[in-house]
């Protein structure tokens, strides 16, 4: 069985026009081939949401089957065979994804909202990646602001607060109202 | 007490004096020659500077040849190396080469990794970096800033108050950002006075005045005797001046740093120039107690960085809590000469 380990939406996505309209069931089999094959040899690729996210599936679940059974395994050969267009990316997949990921305790793609363009035909885009790839990241790293002065006699100010009040504050159990209350008495 | 507010600070009282009020002064000081002459911190200022001054020339006249030193500088805008002046270049200077950037917001340099003044003359071959106060981690740039600021808050003590009244700076605490304030304890001879606020904004304007003249932190390591001639005039430093030569590494030097005419002791590093200062506020004076001392006044005030922005909401915030009395250690760490380990105890108490 495979666990999934990001979110799973339990109906499929439509694949809107991906080969012409009312291309049916085997167009979008096709096209999922297309994205699969992309994303292991390119390791990043940018799509329609929709797109990223049902290629996203196939692809930790490709990776998850390679990394349990290996490479002597009739039937993960024969799926790796279906889902590769290219036949050189099956030797990627076992030596060079299956080491990458075999102690990832997390899922092995990430998944990125782009900004709709305006104008332009609003629709939703998207970046999937392979973790782990040599591009540049994605999402900047941030700098921690926290040791600032300003931040520091915020925060000391805040503790020392706290302390006074004997406010233990679990924000999950609501306590805002609480922290509220004693601030205004 | 607004009446009496406005005696006792000289500032606002010379800017907003008449003539017949600059007359009184002048009387007074007339009096004063002929009958008993009293010491005022005004005097004590220049005669300072006049020994600082001899000093440093001194010391710049063993420099009889210009000798060339290399400095690798490592960091943003670029890294690249500099032929500079040995014994009189700066990393200011080093910074001018660079950009302006630089000049304008480094706090302090860190020479082959340790901290360094900005208008401190390089001395060997070195590596150069530059700290600001929004460094990844900027904990040596709030240190150098929050003592910096205990050093202004001594000059604002000294210079706020009429000459009657004769100001004796003790000392001020290692510099400590989560305890919400820095500190000056200092003797203010004026025996149970507990400022209005009115009073404390014309001390915090004084202090906050000091962003426009942009003033630089010069440092100067002299001789322990120098340093005694120095401050003969004030007992508390007179008193530490030999204490704090025998930790130093040649066991008689002292630090002294200058800002504008207003000098004094400490082991620094401080920040740049006083341009950095962006809000000032002296929030309160708390009677305390040594037990080597006698009667202090602890003087606290909080202030932030140019570079950084804060809301006056937080910021009022923030100075409501630096007028309780900060818990740093009272002044007592020159009390006698223990066993050594405790010296070094004591000693990291006590910045200067």
């Amino acid at each position: 069985m495979n666990m999934f380990r990001f979110p799973v939406r339990n109906t499929p996505r439509k694949f809107k026009k991906s080969f012409g309209v009312g291309s049916g069931p085997a167009e979008r089999i096709k096209k999922l081939q297309m994205l699969v094959t992309a994303l292991i040899r390119n390791e990043r690729l940018e799509a329609k949401e929709s797109y990223c996210l049902e290629t996203r599936g196939y692809v930790e679940q490709l990776i998850q089957i390679a990394i349990r059974n290996g490479d002597r395994h009739a039937e993960t050969m024969e799926k790796a065979d279906f889902w590769l267009l290219e036949k050189d990316l099956v030797h990627k997949l076992f030596k060079v994804l299956v080491p990458r990921y075999q102690n990832y305790s997390t899922a092995c793609t990430d998944f990125h909202f782009l900004p709709k363009k305006v104008p332009g035909s609003g629709v939703q885009m998207g970046i999937l990646e392979l973790k782990g790839n040599p591009w540049p990241p994605v999402v900047p790293r941030q700098r921690d602001q926290g040791h600032l002065l300003t931040n520091v006699l915020l925060s000391s100010a805040k503790a020392e607060y706290r302390m006074e009040k004997k406010i233990t504050p679990d924000l999950r159990n609501g306590d805002h109202d609480k922290l509220e209350q004693a601030a205004n008495t | 007490m607004f009446v009496r507010s406005m005696h006792k600070c000289c500032r606002v009282c010379l800017k907003s004096s008449t003539r017949s009020n600059a007359f009184s002064y002048f009387i007074k000081r007339q009096l004063n020659t002929k009958t008993a002459r009293k010491l005022t911190n005004e005097e004590a200022r220049h005669k300072r500077n006049e020994i600082f001054n001899e000093e440093r020339a001194r010391q710049l006249a063993f420099i009889t040849r210009i000798e060339k030193i290399q400095v690798e500088h490592k960091g943003p805008p670029e890294d690249c190396t500099l032929i500079m002046n040995k014994g009189l270049s700066t990393p200011f200077n080093c910074a001018m080469h660079i950009g302006e950037l630089l000049m304008n917001r480094s706090v302090l340099a860190l020479v082959n990794g340790k901290p360094w003044d900005m208008h401190r003359p390089l001395i060997e071959d070195c590596e150069l970096q530059f700290l600001h106060m929004k460094d990844e981690n900027p904990f040596l740039s709030n240190q150098a800033f929050w003592r910096s600021c205990s050093f202004i808050l001594g000059y604002v003590l000294e210079t706020a108050f009429k000459n009657d009244y004769y100001v004796e700076l003790c000392s001020f605490p290692v510099p400590n950002v989560t305890s919400g304030s820095f500190v000056y304890d200092a003797d203010l001879k004026l025996q149970d006075w507990s400022p209005s606020a009115m009073e404390l904004n014309c001390l915090s304007r004084v202090g906050q005045s000091l962003r426009f003249s942009d003033f630089r932190f010069e440092r100067l390591d002299i001789d322990a005797s120098v340093a005694l001639k120095m401050f003969e005039e004030n007992r508390f430093k007179s008193e530490q001046i030999p204490q704090i030569a025998g930790k130093s590494e040649t066991g008689s030097s002292v630090t002294v740093y200058r800002m504008g005419d207003h000098i004094d002791i400490t082991r620094g590093p401080l920040m740049g120039s006083t341009g950095m200062l962006s809000r000032f506020s002296v929030t309160a004076v708390h009677r305390i107690e040594s037990p080597l001392y006698g009667p202090l006044s602890r003087v606290q005030g909080i202030a932030i960085p140019m570079s950084l922005k804060l809301h006056y909401w937080t910021y009022e915030f923030l100075m409501k809590r630096a007028t309780k009395l900060n818990p740093a250690p009272i002044p007592t760490a020159f009390q006698a000469k223990p066993i050594n380990e405790t010296v070094n105890k004591k000693g990291k108490e006590n910045d200067n």
